[in-house]
């Protein structure tokens, strides 16, 4: 809550016209049912309207002549425009309800699908959860300010017709009245400055807080052991008065803001009472008259209030639905010339004069090329930031490049329909992500059919059915939030046995750097062995077994290749590649482990 | 034995009483019987505690007061029309005066009553938060292994949150409403003729089974919009976190459903409420009643029992009946989130903790044997076993490396040992001792733990190593060249007073980890237990880890949870764990002879064959 008051890069200012438009434009589905909320909304007004005028008369009725048929037609009519006015109100709210509800559920599809078809630049650029909140929480907010603009319209419908009654009985009179108006929202703005500032102090005093209870119960481990639970107490009294304090000052000037309207209403009603009075000594108004005024001056006070208290909500829908739009209105950048549907892929793979980088940063590659031979495995290695993993991710087409091309078996893969083309990639990431659900469910997604026969035969031909059975529940064991319940390696296992019912022609694997226990490690190696068998594949290597074992390893350096051949030439080579092996692999060999004993037992 | 069905017993007949002692408590807690009497008995002691009732009293005294005020003003408005009508205008001033003193000094006093609501508001949300935080503190790590952080968090801010909204403004808005249904009514009867109570009374009848009604029909709504809100939100951050796998299995459009679907039952869920609130049948009996009531007066007019002046004034009375109609269809609400908040704060604090203390417990110093008896151990009864009959010994000054799957109980037997939980069946002894029969404190203090997700305060580095102690710089600056950290820290820009975490510098894995080192050497602990996973991406990474763990392991009874075959290779004892049973146990000659899995591990890796491996042995040894 304390960051993210900063703009996000996809945000753009509108113009108000366009705003206007591009909002009715969400409404124009529902006109049908629009129609409806503004005919009962403005004969609502009417009929509320007319009520106290309805009274007024009554009164000066019994003041004046006292006509008694006349005053059972007005008190009926009262009674019946109470009926109506209820019915009115019932279907102006029904009608309402249900369009806010489809606006806002098409507002939250548009900008869903918008979001989807971005390609992870996007998704790098802007953090996750602001996104969810945009999608949902501002399409709310602005839910909400269609049905307050109503109640706002609708008050102002019903004060303008009273004003005219009231400018038509005296002119003096209502003049006082429409005095006050400008008065309440100068009252309104005044506190609204001082308002804002409070409460973002308030919210953040409150976010320190949660930030310090997220920080307590994520050490509570380390402090019980440590036994340092006062230091935490004490500290958390610390934070808790503080957003004590502050949150209380925020209440106090917030709740000023009532009062002072209520005094300005008060003085008006002195005001308009001691006129007015004048008036009926004067016989210039009827009694009956100025109850009218009197009445008026409750009505106008409630809507007043109405406007005043929600003026910044207001102001927020407004500003939420322009988020939404930006947000929708973001182009995506993936680039497509054709939509060839491929035939199973061959697997040959062609970086020719690639130029790539990530929007205004430095280049990554600059005129690199490669070609890989259908069904070779390439193991590749390097220092962070020598462009790894930006290979494999153009090649996903997660992002697009800049210059040169890239072919598979002689076609750019900017011609091929993309999600064709990408049935045929097998991705493997460093940190698998899984749903939550089942080992099942995770496997199987994207093959809904896939039997349970499909799924262990998917794991037998991977990593072996053997350690999901040593899993509490097997296959239906769950995985939680992300697969945060299984290992890191345990993961890996599962999206294995996922690519491998997707049997694709091209496997991208960027391999795991977090430790994993022994004997998972091993089932990987199983896995990665027959997973690579008879595919073209591109590995961003970590494990000395990996490279030891591939057909071919390119060592990358700022974007180019700087050696390439198998382990043991490149080896002997001594170069860049010995280089890397001695920062990345030697620990991982055996003679290092056998030499660990030395200084074990010194 | 005999000690043990004791000890059994006593806790026992402590978790019978309500008086269990906790791990925590730093002060004496009010709270802890009604807690447990329910929800509604909790609220009303906060309300009412200490100096909180003068505020509750001030605040309901105000209300009535301005109510009253208010009522008033609109008697004194009927007689000054009356009189007008009258033509009598020798007190008119008079009453102009009243009723601007009345439209001034009600809304001020509504001022000093908001002022109070809010000190009283906030304060029991600052009260309940420290109840809440400080019960957490006392609960045993069992209980909190339960719990996700998000939901803690949910529970301490917007759950205590809603007990400040209850007060301000749901409290005084009902007080307020209340008053407004009563005082009007009993103006009436005083200065109207008591025939005029027929519509307001009626109204109010209606009004309270209407209610009911809707808050009947409404509760349910609201409950499904909040549960599909939170719903929209988990899938869409989780299908957007997993973004990469939706592009790469092309199921773009069936996630677009899955998100789709629960926004639709939101939509459905909102155009319910939509549709009940325009039900909403009170406003439809007041405006009734206010018309019934204003036929009559008209017809009492007629009857000579009433004038002008007081019809304007009764109908004006009636008409204050709005604001409480009007404000229920929100109150209600605010008090039923307040209920259920407070709920979910009592389900958490209501949770009976585990871990009793001993306090007559052995202090002894240790030597450092650990003994496991027929070990098991499950996180509760309906779940799975995790442990099942372990048994094993650790000599003084020992290592030994435990290896297995995630899940296979590795993790859970080092936190049997320093009673993070307690054991089910068997026991644990260190120095013959069962550790449920030494001081929780004495125990804790001489067992250092050195987690696999190294957690760091956001605080300085030197007081993550102190964490409490009272440390010359010299002092850490020596336990953190132990740990190989010095190096490292010493390049910070601030060096040992760096600030870590979110705001501060972010550390690898590897350093953080040496910072968990260097706080254990400072503890000097008899026992150790080192659960380590950490990777090292690079071999000189690796190589200062090895060394800060070589320094530590030495003179110390150690428990390695390891992924590092070195480790694993020249631990003096190696126990392999398979849903929490001990499937292999013995050196690594002895592993790689008797333990087919164990074997796999090193020939399939290397490609070697196990003669190779033997001979590596014999070699060394």
């Amino acid at each position: 809550m304390l960051a993210g008051l900063e703009a996000e890069e996809y945000d753009r200012k509108y113009e108000d016209k366009y705003l206007v438009n591009r909002i009715f434009s969400y409404f124009h589905p529902y006109r049908r049912e629009m129609s409806i909320v503004i005919f009962f909304l403005i004969i609502s007004a009417f009929t509320y309207a007319l009520i106290p005028i309805l009274v007024s008369i009554a009164i000066t009725n019994l003041e004046t002549n006292r006509d008694l048929l006349y005053l059972i037609i007005v008190i009926l009519l009262i009674f019946i425009l109470n009926l109506l006015s209820w019915g009115f109100n019932y279907f102006r709210q029904k009608y309402t309800a249900r369009v806010v509800g489809n606006v806002v559920l098409d507002l939250r599809r548009d900008a869903n699908k918008s979001v989807l078809n971005h390609d992870l630049s996007f998704f790098d650029r802007n953090p996750i959860g602001k996104i969810v909140s945009r999608m949902n929480t501002d399409s709310r907010d602005f839910g909400q300010t269609v049905d307050l603009t109503m109640q706002v319209v609708s008050s102002l419908f019903i004060m303008a017709i009273l004003l005219i009654v009231m400018c038509l009985i005296n002119m003096f009179l209502a003049i006082i009245f429409m005095i006050s108006i400008p008065l309440f929202f100068i009252v309104a703005l005044l506190f609204r400055k001082i308002a804002r500032h409070k409460t973002l102090l308030g919210q953040r005093a409150l976010a320190s807080v949660n930030a310090y209870v997220k920080e307590s119960f994520s050490g509570i481990q380390i402090a019980k052991t440590f036994r340092q639970e006062r230091k935490l107490y004490e500290k958390f009294n610390d934070v808790n008065n503080q957003s004590y304090n502050v949150n209380l000052k925020k209440g106090f000037v917030l709740y000023t803001i009532f009062p002072s309207l209520g005094v300005i209403m008060g003085v008006l009603l002195a005001l308009i009472v001691y006129f007015g009075g004048i008036y009926v000594i004067g016989g210039q108004i009827s009694v009956g008259e100025l109850y009218l005024f009197l009445q008026s001056l409750q009505m106008l006070f409630f809507p007043l209030l109405v406007i005043a208290a929600f003026w910044p909500q207001l102001q927020a829908g407004l500003a939420a639905s322009e988020r939404i739009f930006a947000l929708i209105d973001t182009p995506p950048v993936v680039i497509q010339n054709n939509d060839i549907k491929p035939e199973k892929f061959k697997g040959k793979i062609e970086f020719r004069n690639l130029t790539f980088q990530y929007e205004d940063e430095k280049r990554v590659f600059d005129n690199f090329s490669l070609t890989i031979q259908p069904g070779e495995s390439l193991a590749i290695v390097g220092h962070t930031g020598a462009g790894k993993s930006s290979l494999a991710k153009l090649l996903a087409r997660f992002y697009e490049f800049q210059g040169g091309n890239i072919l598979i078996d002689g076609t750019s893969i900017r011609d091929f329909d993309l999600s064709e083309y990408r049935k045929q990639i097998g991705i493997i990431p460093q940190i698998p992500f899984l749903w939550s659900g089942t080992i099942k469910s995770n496997i199987r997604y994207g093959f809904n059919n896939a039997t349970r026969e499909d799924i262990i035969e998917a794991l037998n031909q991977t990593s072996g059915y053997g350690w999901v059975g040593e899993l509490s529940k097997g296959l239906i064991t769950k995985v939680g939030e992300r697969g945060n319940q299984l290992s890191m390696g345990q993961r890996q296992l599962v999206v294995f046995a996922r690519t491998l019912l997707e049997n694709p022609s091209i496997l991208i694997l960027d391999e795991a750097t977090a430790s994993v226990d022994p004997f998972t490690e091993t089932r990987i190696q199983d896995a990665l062995e027959k997973t690579i068998k008879g595919r073209t594949s591109i590995i961003i290597a970590h494990r000395l077994w990996t490279v030891r074992h591939v057909d071919r390893i390119i060592v990358l350096d700022h974007g180019k290749i700087v050696e390439q051949g198998n382990h043991d030439e490149l080896m002997a080579k001594g170069g860049k590649y010995a280089e890397l092996y001695n920062t990345y692999f030697r620990h991982q060999s055996l003679e290092y482990i056998e030499k660990m004993r030395k200084s074990t037992h010194a | 034995m005999d000690n043990r069905k004791k000890k059994t017993h006593l806790i026992k007949k402590n978790r019978s009483s309500i008086n269990q002692t906790v791990e925590f408590s730093p002060e004496i807690d009010r709270f802890i019987k009604t807690r447990h009497k329910g929800t509604r008995p909790w609220i009303l002691a906060h309300l009412f505690h200490k100096n909180n009732k003068f505020f509750i009293f001030f605040v309901l005294f105000t209300t009535i007061v301005a109510a009253n005020l208010n009522s008033a003003s609109l008697i004194v408005l009927g007689m000054t029309i009356s009189e007008l009508m009258d033509g009598n205008d020798s007190n008119f001033i008079f009453y102009i005066i009243i009723i601007l003193i009345l439209g001034i000094s009600v809304p001020i006093l509504r001022l000093f009553n908001y002022l109070v609501r809010e000190i009283l508001a906030q304060r029991l949300e600052r009260d309940v938060r420290r109840e809440f935080f400080t019960n957490l503190l006392g609960k045993s790590q069992s209980f909190h292994d339960q719990q996700k952080i998000g939901e803690v968090m949910a529970r301490a801010t917007d759950d205590v949150r809603m007990l400040n909204f209850m007060i301000s403004p749901a409290l005084s808005l009902i007080i307020e409403s209340f008053t407004s249904l009563v005082v009007p009514l009993i103006y009436i009867a005083l200065f109207f003729p008591p025939q005029l109570l027929l519509a307001p009374l009626i109204f109010v009848i209606f009004f309270l089974f209407a209610l009911r009604s809707y808050i009947h029909k409404i509760t349910p709504v609201t409950g499904i919009l909040r549960f599909e809100f939170g719903r929209m939100n988990a899938t869409l951050t989780e299908t957007l976190n997993g973004i990469e796998v939706v592009k790469s299995s092309t199921q773009e459009l069936a996630e677009m459903k899955k998100y789709l679907d629960k926004a639709m039952n939101y939509r459905d869920a909102f155009i319910k409420q939509g549709h009940i609130q325009a039900k909403y049948l009170p406003l439809l009996f007041l405006a009734l009643s206010v018309t019934f009531g204003l036929t009559h007066a008209i017809y009492l007019y007629y009857q000579g029992f009433m004038n002008i002046g007081q019809i304007i004034a009764y109908v004006g009375l009636i008409s204050l009946l709005r604001f409480p109609t009007f404000i229920s269809i929100f109150v209600f609400a605010i008090i039923r989130l307040a209920v259920s908040g407070a709920q979910r704060l009592l389900n958490f604090m209501n949770q009976e903790t585990e871990i009793d203390e001993n306090l007559e417990g052995s202090e002894k110093i240790f030597e450092g044997n650990i003994k496991f008896e027929n070990v098991s151990f499950a996180y509760s009864k309906r779940s799975q076993p995790i442990l099942k009959n372990l048994s094993f010994e650790v000599k003084p000054g020992q290592t030994i490396a435990i290896v297995g799957t995630t899940g296979s109980g590795k993790t859970t037997l080092t936190k049997l040992i320093s009673r993070l939980y307690d054991v089910n069946e068997g026991r644990i002894l260190i120095d013959n001792i069962d550790v449920r029969n030494m001081a929780l404190n004495s125990l804790r203090s001489q067992i250092s733990y050195i987690e696999q997700d190294v957690f760091l305060f956001s605080t300085t580095i030197f007081e993550n190593i102190t964490f409490g102690r009272t440390s010359s710089i010299e002092d850490v600056e020596m336990v953190a060249k132990q740990a190989q950290a010095h190096e490292f820290i010493s390049k910070l820009p601030n060096g040992y007073n760096s600030e870590v975490g979110e705001r501060g510098v972010q550390l690898s894995g590897g350093e953080r980890q040496r910072i968990a080192i260097a706080r254990a050497f400072l503890s000097d602990p008899r026992i150790l237990i080192l659960d380590d996973s950490t990777s090292a991406i690079d071999s000189a990474t690796e190589d200062k880890i090895q060394k800060a763990i070589r320094n530590i392991l030495k003179d110390r009874t150690t428990i390695l949870i390891t992924h590092r075959l070195s480790q694993i290779r020249w631990a003096d004892l190696i126990l392999v764990l398979k849903q929490g049973e001990i499937v292999a146990k013995g050196t690594h000659e002895e592993l790689l002879r008797t333990s087919e899995e164990y074997r796999k591990i090193f020939v399939k890796k290397f490609d070697v064959d196990l003669d190779y491996l033997l001979k590596q042995c014999e070699e060394k040894l």
